[in-house]
């Protein structure tokens, strides 16, 4: 089988970010491969390990950088990797259209996409993409196992947590206790260099963004700067409390 | 040399680093900000012995970062492995000197001096990390002065039997694979040999780790030898080269010690500049407070100018070439940066400074001995003063 992992690259959760000319700007700031889809990258090689005869193909939609956070996902062991690399903002329903096609070139069967992103904090994607193809699309996925053929899995509904089996092909939205994310060995991150990385451009697949950021603000909080002195507990309780009632006013 | 004509300096030189080497710093600061750093005050305060930060280190490749991967190594440049030290230091400086220790010394013994067989024995399980290393060279009334060792190895048929005691002996105890130099000829260095003995053989037994004032998680022992056997086989070069064998390694270990006194040093100026653009005092930040933002620029200048030439030493290094004088000028001036800026650190941040609550005082405890062992600051200058003249002599 074939597994297309959709990698995105988020600013560090320490990264300072900055607005300029209204946009953010992420110049000077680490940008690391968004947690979430390192579970998808992850899942993606315990279901080979688990037995699974998996080609694992890692994809990026963006600029040049992306290419970190690829071969980070190759030095963890993705196979090769594809990067459609473009500076433009793509909303996610756009962006289901470039990860839906791949899927369809490549013969893809199983689409590992983050449940939500950590920067723009969209859920869109894994059900857009779902859409585009007509395939079963598993949310909130917090076990996944191939059998047969088949999916089986948990994962989080509204209502708690379910028991799930699915054909194949399919998209699986991944999220926070999938699993825990391997590191890298050295020697494989010297090998990540030599694996396959091909460059695609947006033109390839007729997108162009429908939603465009005219302007950006960082939302900034006044703090009050007021730390408690925790050496007693019981104290440092009661004294919270008080705050949170008489000068926040938050509770009664 | 000094002399910028010198080949040394002459190549092109570049400060950029490869993709592969920003990978791979990348990574592994990740990794110790994640897993070590958060347990080093706790660490510091127990004593815990960081097994199993060691194993995640070694799952990584970092307990055999520069031994090729044929022995079980991760097959890193001499540069790359230091810069990866630095991560490591400036998380945890503990973890920092045990990691140090396995790969320059043990190791780099075993693959330069050791048989094939003795590589597939002893240097694959501890460059893949299944093992810990420990080096023996320094005894009660013997520091500086190596070569004054006094324990004894005696050939008996096909073995050796060791008999006497090592001091300051960094993970003793803790370690599986112990690489001891004991005199088996007359007196003076051409008189030692080198031994691999493994934890578990008879007669081997450790004191209780020092009470050290820093690197509490790093534990340092006597070792005990009474009547140890081991068999030639575990003879590591040849009969009366095991200062030589013990010393070679010394060059490699004093540019990881200078990696580690960088990462200190570098953790302790990243928590002082911090500090000084929080900490208000007259109205303003003290950062602003000339006094205290010189303070700064000096730790910047400070670890900026050491980690050039342990870079350099490293770089020397992978070029096959000689880099023994500027090994000992990286671990003197890296060690002294970390003193000086772990120091000035604790300045900055005043009464909070000298609290347990802040790291800065750990820090400045675990910095002082990068002054001491694999040389102190005094043999360092002996060596490149020796250097110097015979250059100057011609
Ligand atoms: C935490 C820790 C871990 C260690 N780990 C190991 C280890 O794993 N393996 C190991 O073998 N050893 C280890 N050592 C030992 C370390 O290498 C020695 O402490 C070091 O070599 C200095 O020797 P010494 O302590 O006997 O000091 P001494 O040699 O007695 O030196 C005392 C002072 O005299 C100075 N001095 C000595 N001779 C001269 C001279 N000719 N000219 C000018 N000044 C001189 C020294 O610089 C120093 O200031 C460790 C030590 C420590 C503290």
């Amino acid at each position: 089988m074939k597994i297309l992992t959709l990698i995105r690259q988020v600013p560090d959760a320490e990264a300072r970010v900055r607005v300029t000319n209204g946009a953010v700007d992420l110049e000077g700031a680490t940008l690391v491969m968004d947690g979430m889809d390192e579970y998808g990258v992850e899942q993606a090689l315990r279901l080979r390990e688990g037995g699974a005869d998996a080609e694992i193909v890692a994809l990026a939609v963006g600029p040049r950088r992306n290419e970190d956070a690829l071969r980070t996902a190759l030095a963890m062991g993705a196979d090769r990797a594809v990067h459609v690399e473009t500076d433009a903002v793509l909303d996610p329903i756009s962006l289901s259209k470039v990860v839906a096609r791949i899927a369809q070139t490549e013969g893809i069967d199983l689409v590992l996409v983050g449940g939500q992103q950590a920067d723009w904090d969209s859920q869109a994607l894994g059900a857009a993409t779902a859409e585009r193809l007509g395939w079963p699309q598993l949310t909130w996925t917090n076990g996944l196992q191939v059998q047969d053929g088949a999916l089986t899995g948990r994962h989080d509904v509204d209502e708690g947590n379910e028991t799930f089996t699915a054909t194949l092909p399919a998209v699986v939205t991944t999220q926070q206790g999938l699993n825990e994310p391997r590191y890298p060995t050295l020697p494989n991150i010297m090998k990540a260099k030599k694996k396959e990385l091909r460059k695609d451009t947006l033109d390839q697949y007729g997108v162009t963004p429908l939603v465009r950021v005219v302007g950006a603000e960082i939302q900034a909080r006044a703090r009050m700067n007021r730390v408690i002195d925790g050496k007693d507990p019981q104290a440092a309780a009661a004294q919270l409390l008080e705050l949170l009632r008489n000068e926040a006013k938050v509770i009664a | 040399m000094t002399d910028v004509l010198d080949s040394a300096h002459a190549t092109g030189v570049s400060f950029d680093l490869t993709d592969e080497q920003r990978m791979i710093v990348q990574h592994v600061r990740d990794y110790c900000r994640a897993e070590i750093a958060p347990l080093a005050a706790q660490h510091d305060r127990t004593g815990e012995f960081p097994r199993a930060q060691l194993r995640g280190l070694g799952e990584l490749g970092l307990l055999g970062a520069t031994i090729p991967e044929q022995w079980g190594g991760a097959g890193l440049d001499s540069v790359t492995y230091a810069l990866c030290l630095e991560e490591i230091a400036a998380a945890d400086a503990s973890v920092a000197v045990i990691v140090s220790v396995q790969n320059g010394l043990p190791e780099q013994m075993l693959l330069r001096y050791g048989t094939d067989e003795q590589k597939a024995r002893f240097l694959r399980p501890l460059a893949s990390g299944q093992r810990i290393g420990a080096f023996c060279l320094t005894e009660s009334h013997a520091g500086s002065d190596a070569a004054s060792l006094r324990m004894r190895a005696e050939r008996d048929g096909d073995d050796w039997v060791l008999t006497g005691q090592k001091a300051w002996i960094t993970s003793g105890g803790q370690a599986d694979t112990y690489l001891v130099m004991a005199r088996t000829g007359g007196p003076g260095a051409r008189g030692v040999t080198c031994f691999v003995v493994e934890n578990g053989t008879p007669g081997l037994s450790f004191g209780k780790p020092e009470e050290k004032m820093g690197l509490h998680a790093a534990h340092t022992t006597t070792v005990g030898f009474d009547g140890v056997r081991v068999p030639d086989a575990q003879r590591v070069g040849a009969e009366g080269e095991g200062l030589v064998v013990a010393l070679s390694s010394l060059d490699a270990g004093r540019v990881g010690i200078a990696m580690q006194a960088l990462g200190i040093a570098r953790a302790a100026y990243e928590h002082a500049a911090r500090y000084a653009l929080e900490r208000e005092q007259f109205g303003r930040p003290i950062a602003e407070h000339q006094a205290v933002s010189f303070k700064i620029a000096n730790m910047a200048a400070r670890i900026e100018a050491a980690r050039l030439v342990a870079l350099k030493a490293a770089w020397l290094k992978d070029q096959g070439r000689r880099y023994s004088k500027e090994a000992s000028i990286a671990k003197l001036l890296a060690s002294d940066a970390a003193v000086e800026v772990t120091r000035d650190a604790i300045q900055v941040f005043g009464g909070n400074g000298y609290s347990r609550e802040y790291p800065v005082e750990r820090l400045y405890r675990d910095a002082k001995v990068t002054e001491i062992y694999e040389g102190t600051s005094e043999v360092q200058q002996m060596v490149i003063a020796r250097q110097v003249f015979g250059e100057f002599r011609g």
